[in-house]
């Protein structure tokens, strides 16, 4: 256990735990775009700064990443002090500067008091902040369809070569979790599509409702031994069959002992 | 796990207490919340069963996972999902063969049966003790008829 101090109160910790989990545990509501919990830490959006400093330093402090920086003993931490929300001021101008269109990071801006940019707005914005969280989480979920290309202004999230992705599944992690919704989907007529690939959607044998594309259940079905018949029925139809089935063993019951 | 959760069809009434007693013990935000549990009569008549995550010994929400947001909890042998790793595939929704693993589509989150941490509401509102939650004697399980 490593004791710290976030805001003034003296909090405990787990030995190689991140600060923003710390701080988010102790309801303290920082900023943080990049950051999901089932995925490695990245300080990206760099939203989540904190000021820290320590009794030996004689005053002097720091500033970092709180996503980023595991937690110290007698780390003395300040989420909201006067010179971290000038700097998170700062990042959101910035992130303002270059998607003055996108409305999270509007209402991010406006929380900080900041309603147009200081900077020279980008000429050609778009809403993807470039965070990473989508590349981030298929990697994690082990398909790995997209990733970042390029560098620099002609920095984009794509698939390889900019075609269709030979490992995408279409299971839509990356849409669901995107912070500024630009990653865009569309489910109709029973085809899905979602960067430039188009995926069949699994009807349910029983009511014909559609919920998952052949490809994702196939990968799980291959991958984590999960036989494919699960798939096949929507949980809507499979409630029904449980209570069928268990209904069933349940009129056995009385009809052998009345 | 020293506690049992049991279903027992034969004496279910169908007044879906429990449904409601859910809603209320999982409310977001002060409104009701989605139930996880279903009394459903399954085509019959007079035989109700409450369908319920019955966290299954070797689940099928667990094996579908990819990201590990559920686990089961050692002290209540429930398998809980962890929400803030959950990244909303939906995959355990498909995958659970009783399909007790539900979508909150207000909230746009998978929500299933946790035993409320230990301590089941359902049972305690459950008129004729058709849930139950009670203690397994060792060596004394038995299964009622």
């Amino acid at each position: 256990m490593v004791r710290l101090t976030i805001n003034g109160k003296l909090v405990q910790a787990a030995e190689g735990e991140m600060l923003l989990s710390v701080i988010r545990r102790e309801k303290i509501d920082i900023p943080a775009l990049c950051h999901h919990e089932a995925v490695e830490p990245y300080g990206a959006c760099r939203l989540c700064m904190v000021e820290i400093t320590r009794p030996e330093w004689d005053g002097w402090a720091n500033f970092v990443t709180s996503c980023l920086y595991p937690v110290e003993e007698n780390l003395i931490v300040s989420t909201h002090s006067p010179k971290v929300i000038e700097l998170r001021k700062t990042i959101v101008d910035l992130f303002l500067a270059c998607h003055p269109n996108t409305p999270e990071i509007i209402q991010l801006a406006a929380d900080y008091g900041v309603t147009h940019t200081s900077y020279e707005e980008v000429p050609e914005p778009d809403d993807c902040i470039l965070c990473g969280l989508c590349t981030r989480i298929c990697e994690t979920m082990g398909f790995k369809a997209i990733s970042a290309v390029g560098r620099g202004h002609g920095k984009e999230i794509a698939p390889p070569l900019g075609e269709a992705p030979p490992d995408c599944v279409g299971c839509l992690a990356c849409a669901q979790n995107c912070p500024t919704h630009f990653i865009k989907f569309s489910d109709r007529n029973g085809v899905r599509r979602i960067w430039e690939k188009d995926f069949e959607l699994m009807a349910c044998s029983r009511c014909g409702r559609k919920t998952i594309t052949r490809e994702f259940a196939e990968s799980l079905s291959a991958g984590r031994d999960i036989p494919m018949e699960y798939f096949e029925i929507c949980d809507d139809c499979h409630r029904m069959e449980t209570s069928r089935t268990m209904g069933r063993i349940a009129n056995w019951s009385r009809e052998v002992q009345p | 796990m020293t506690y049992r959760f049991t279903v027992n069809p034969d004496v279910c009434i169908g007044c879906r207490t429990c449904e409601l007693a859910c809603a209320f013990a999982h409310a977001v935000a002060g409104k009701p919340g989605v139930s996880r549990i279903y009394p459903l009569d399954g085509g019959f008549k007079e035989l109700w069963v409450p369908v319920v995550c019955l966290q299954c010994e070797e689940a099928a929400c667990v094996k579908s996972c990819l990201v590990d947001a559920l686990k089961r909890n050692p002290e209540t042998g429930a398998i809980e999902l962890n929400q803030e790793k959950c990244v909303r595939c939906m995959a355990c929704i498909a995958a659970c063969p009783f399909g007790c693993s539900l979508l909150d589509r207000q909230h746009n989150q998978v929500v299933k049966c946790d035993l409320c941490g230990g301590d089941p509401v359902c049972a305690h509102f459950c008129p004729t003790k058709a849930l139950q939650y009670k203690p397994i004697e060792a060596g004394k399980v038995k299964v009622s008829a």
